[in-house]
């Protein structure tokens, strides 16, 4: 068991997400930074769809209650246990009464605390993803107050202390500048009801994040991109990523808790190989769209997948050798 | 078939005999990189006074126990792990050895102050090197 | 070029693809809609087929390697679809419309030069068919909506509109959930469970099901 000392800003448990409830009107929900839950996930040898606790905003400080093996990964954070720093993206493991605490996020915006065997709180729906809008799933259905008591599942995990190499070191992206993240979009269906200047601006802007935004969406603001004419569409199934431009012409990114349908126009969908980009983006930092093929699309999501296949293989070659000891 | 750690042990051995200071091994699924520390083998026959001087008794050292290459930071971080004249505690990180996608830590055999970071970043090290040299609470601070 | 009586196939993303039928919003459309939403949803690297308001959503298993031949496929399976009859039951909702919470029940009237009661009475006189679920746990959306009162979603979604809301955005009409961000506006609430995870299926409701609102109140 784990329980809640000091929290600051909502933070949740989420695995991967709910992913097949759309036509009940239930969205995926979901780690906003899926490859940094898969990530520590791996490091504890744990299904990597394990619930684990979503942290936005530090400080949060913990309590373990019994001997148990957890991962930090995600955003950098400055962390201990029991008074030993942890670096990012690191396995270590507590002792019975150990605290947790996690004092500060140097960049990022989103650190995931895994444990072994995962945070054992209800499956429901499919998924133990915090369902906000519908105050089910993770824990109540939602965010972590203090005193809340989490239920962690039994593993078997070692205790070996190490880390891995942040994706966004992997991943990174050419061009990128501090505080600006470029990602990586597929045109929707409205993009030509803008004009080219519109499309340009698009493209050219550097969008500030602004501090409505949240696993909601991202609300951006910049140049106002305007269509042709007022759109006004059908309601219809939209999916995180999805870019929609309201008549103000302030970009919106739909992420993790958007509803699963809407009507405003949608100029682009952020591809799934860049989603936990936008995850990890701070309010008040930068984000730019490149526009990129179906196909290529495809190619980024192979070098994600084949980022997380050589943790797969790099964790095993370490279990290994830990059992010939 | 994986490697046993008595294959390893041996290879080791015939390394350390034969001179050769680093063999790879590729398997599918499977790459074993030995590198045998030829720096300390060539310090200590070269000059076996520094071995016995006085102060170097004191001194503990916090070796790599895997091959790969040192960081004396991690790379999100500015600060290296620790630097001279710090204070450390027995299993404090001193520093990553980076395998593949792996960041190994080097770990404080004792408690004490850290007198150098021997390893440079970006150098390749292996099982064995020395990393850091610590001179143990107990010579630094007999009070203690 | 727009071709008016052909679909439009667009992506969204790598996770999903948009069907969006031709013609009027109509029951006859979405009929359409049903039967192409049971037909895909059982095609392999499908993971479910979304209906909207005369469009579908099909979410990936997988991104498909190969787009064109998913889009030849629906298109056929569009072309040969009848329309999927689905009786459903009849539910009475009673509405209080107006008040705090239907707050936009005058801007509605004044943005169609009509007077509050008008826009109740022709809010609640058709008998409306949930078209579709979605937005968020257990809305629907209804087909039927008179179109003297339309009105055009907000400039800027508000983030915080109550449950129970009775609300119109653009030519349709629905009644949300839960509280919520909405680009709509409010005239009114009922309180109702539509939407439970402990139930067996989820949702009160299901396309095909029909509603008729009771004016249980105005508040002027």
């Amino acid at each position: 068991m784990i329980e809640i000392l000091s929290v600051t800003g909502p933070a949740s448990i989420q695995d991967l997400g709910r992913f097949d409830q759309y036509r009940f009107g239930v969205g995926t929900s979901g780690a906003m930074d899926d490859v940094a839950l898969r990530a520590g996930n791996i490091l504890l040898g744990n299904d990597e769809n394990a619930a684990a606790v979503e942290i936005p905003i530090m400080p949060f400080r913990l309590r373990f209650d019994r001997n148990i093996a957890f991962a930090l990964t995600g955003a950098a954070v400055e962390a201990e246990i029991a008074g030993r720093a942890i670096p990012p993206w690191w396995r270590s493991y507590a002792r019975a009464g150990d605290i947790l605490n996690i004092k500060a996020m140097s960049h990022g915006a989103r650190s995931y605390l895994a444990v072994g065997g995962g945070i054992d709180v209800p499956m429901v729906l499919g998924s133990r993803s915090t369902q906000f809008r519908g105050e089910f799933g993770g824990l109540h259905g939602r965010p972590l107050q203090v005193g809340d008591i989490l239920p962690c599942a039994t593993s078997t995990a070692a205790i070996g202390e190490f880390g891995i190499e942040p994706a966004g070191i992997t991943l990174a992206r050419p061009n990128a500048a501090a505080d600006e993240s470029i990602v990586r979009v597929i045109v929707a269906g409205e993009y030509d009801a803008f004009e080219a200047t519109a499309q340009e601006l698009f493209w050219s802007s550097s969008w500030t994040i602004t501090p409505q935004s949240n696993r909601y969406g991202y609300r951006l603001q910049g140049p106002a991109v305007k269509p042709k004419a007022p759109v006004e569409k059908r309601s219809h199934g939209i999916v995180p990523g999805v870019i929609q431009i309201p008549p103000n012409g302030q970009p919106i990114i739909q992420m993790r808790d958007a509803q699963t349908s809407g009507g405003y126009p949608k100029i682009a969908t952020v591809i799934g190989a860049d989603l936990w980009r936008v995850g990890q983006a701070r309010l008040g930092g930068k984000l730019r769209f490149e526009q990129t093929a179906y196909t290529d699309a495809l190619a980024a999501e192979d070098d994600m997948s084949a980022y997380l296949d050589r943790l797969r293989t790099n964790m095993r070659l370490v279990e290994e050798a830990g059992t010939c000891r | 078939m994986p490697i046993e750690t008595t294959d390893i042990a041996r290879l080791a051995q015939i390394l350390e005999n034969s001179g050769v200071d680093t063999i790879e091994i590729e398997e599918p699924g499977l790459t074993l990189k030995l590198v045998v520390d030829t720096r300390s083998r060539i310090a200590a026959s070269a000059s076996p006074a520094a071995a016995t001087a006085p102060v170097a008794d004191h001194f503990v050292m916090a070796k790599a126990d895997v091959a790969g290459h040192f960081r004396a930071a991690h790379p999100w971080q500015d600060k290296p792990f620790v630097a001279p004249g710090q204070r450390i505690e027995a299993g404090a990180t001193l520093g990553l050895v980076k395998i593949g996608l792996l960041y190994a830590p080097v770990v404080a055999p004792t408690a004490g102050i850290v007198d150098a970071v021997i390893a440079e970043t970006g150098a390749m090290v292996g099982y064995g090197t020395p990393i850091v040299r610590i001179l143990p609470l107990a010579a630094s601070d007999p009070l203690n | 070029m727009m071709v008016p009586d052909r679909p439009r196939i667009s992506l969204l993303g790598t996770s999903a693809l948009l069907f969006e039928a031709p013609g009027a919003f109509d029951l006859p459309h979405q009929r359409r809609i049903w039967a192409l939403a049971a037909t895909a949803s059982k095609w392999t690297d499908i993971r479910e087929a979304v209906p909207g308001i005369t469009n579908l959503m099909l979410t990936f298993e997988t991104p498909p390697r190969q787009l064109d031949a998913l889009i030849a496929a629906l298109n056929d399976a569009w072309d040969t679809a009848e329309g999927l009859a689905i009786g459903g039951r009849e539910i009475r909702l009673p509405v209080t419309y107006g008040g705090e919470i239907g707050s936009q029940l005058q801007s509605v009237a004044d943005h169609c030069s009509l007077s509050i009661d008008d826009v109740v009475a022709i809010h609640a006189a058709p008998l409306y068919t949930v078209f579709a679920l979605g937005s968020h746990p257990g809305y629907c959306y209804l087909g039927g909506m008179d179109p003297r009162i339309t009105m055009p979603r907000r400039q800027t979604p508000l983030q915080r509109s109550a449950g129970g809301s009775v609300s119109i955005g653009g030519s349709q009409t629905g009644v949300s959930a839960s509280p919520g961000p909405s680009g709509w506006h409010a005239i009114g609430h009922t309180s109702w469970t539509f939407f439970d995870p402990s139930w067996p299926t989820p949702a009160a409701l299901v396309p095909g099901d029909t509603i008729r609102f009771v004016i249980e109140r105005v508040i002027r």
